[in-house]
């Protein structure tokens, strides 16, 4: 009971906070998900004048209250998608999203029905032993007894 | 495992290994490097790759192709962040006074941020019109990075050259111009 409302909790941390980024972005969040066109990084590893222009870019975004799906929409229009770091929740770039987690899936579901075919393939039962030698037979049962005693 | 199950298996692993060779093969067969620059390097003079991008000043859109056969191109790949690129329009647009009705002069705004590069041309003064290529899709086929990359595109529709040095430049229009 207390681990369920820990966890409600949590996920209304994480929900507001979310909620708040998306609201209010600072401008280390949004350089962290935009690319600079012309290095291949992120906007906060690159001080190249077309990221420099970009960061302009997003901090008028900020400065005029824009939400950060404005700012970034505004960018996509001008660059294209390509521009975002990561793809984005919607249309096409949904397959980013969910084929690794059906990929996982699909590959637990595999092994899943692997274990449970080799887990049926039992060993062939030991053919029944057979009778002993009744001299031995009596020696075991003498040896048996003197220990016993 | 029953055996038609296993075959069955078998057989889509098989494909999808085919398959994805096959797409390994078709993506080195056409390999990105194969643009306008690098065919200029090896001496050859390739067809201008179309496009149809709308202006920057918002009247319209430029069709490359439509100057096929009617006009010579200077085709000028620029970005308000790109320092050199400044000199090069600026030459081009002193140029563009000297060959106004024989030659078009359409400039590709790549990479860049529109409100921007609207604000750079007025700033220096560049008349010539442009379009917007922001996210370099039109820049790639032609060469990519760096720029400025400025291309001579004959009347027939072929690119005869690009500017490597600045004595090309009254070269290359001369010789345009001519054709």
């Amino acid at each position: 009971m207390k681990l369920a409302l820990l966890l409600c909790l949590a996920a209304l941390v994480a929900a507001t906070a979310a909620h708040a980024s998306e609201q209010h972005p600072t401008q280390a969040e949004l350089e962290g998900e935009v690319m600079c066109p012309v290095c291949g990084t992120t906007l906060d590893q690159s001080s190249s004048p077309a990221a420099q222009q970009i960061k302009r870019v997003i901090a008028r975004g900020i400065a005029a209250g824009d939400t950060k799906e404005e700012i970034k929409d505004r960018l996509v229009a001008n660059y294209g998608e390509s521009i975002l770091a990561a793809p984005p929740h919607h249309g096409f770039g949904l397959l980013a999203w969910w084929l690794p987690i059906v990929g996982i899936l699909t590959a637990a579901a595999l092994v899943g029905i692997g274990a449970w075919h080799w887990s049926r393939v039992r060993e062939p039962a030991p053919e029944a032993a057979a009778p002993l030698d009744p001299a031995l037979e009596r020696r075991l049962d003498d040896e048996l007894r003197r220990f016993e005693a | 495992m029953a055996r038609p199950v296993r075959l069955a298996a078998q057989a889509s692993a098989v494909a999808l290994v085919v398959g994805l060779l096959a797409l390994l093969v078709w993506r080195v067969a056409h390999d990105d490097n194969a643009n306008v620059s690098s065919a200029l390097d090896k001496g050859n003079h390739p067809t201008a790759p179309a496009f149809d991008l709308a202006r920057l000043d918002g009247r319209g859109r430029i069709d490359l192709g439509e100057f096929r056969g009617k006009k010579p191109v200077v085709l000028d790949f620029w970005a308000s962040w790109c320092t050199p690129c400044i000199h090069e329009s600026k030459r081009l647009e002193a140029a563009l006074h000297r060959y106004r009705g024989k030659i078009e002069f359409v400039g590709v705004d790549t990479k860049d941020f529109s409100e921007d590069a609207r604000s750079w041309q007025r700033k220096h003064g560049i008349t010539y019109p442009s379009v917007h290529d922001g996210g370099g899709k039109v820049l790639a086929k032609w060469g990519g990075l760096p720029i400025p990359r400025i291309f001579f595109v004959a009347r027939d529709g072929k690119v005869v050259g690009q500017l490597v040095v600045e004595e090309d430049l009254p070269r290359y229009l001369r010789q345009i111009a001519e054709s």
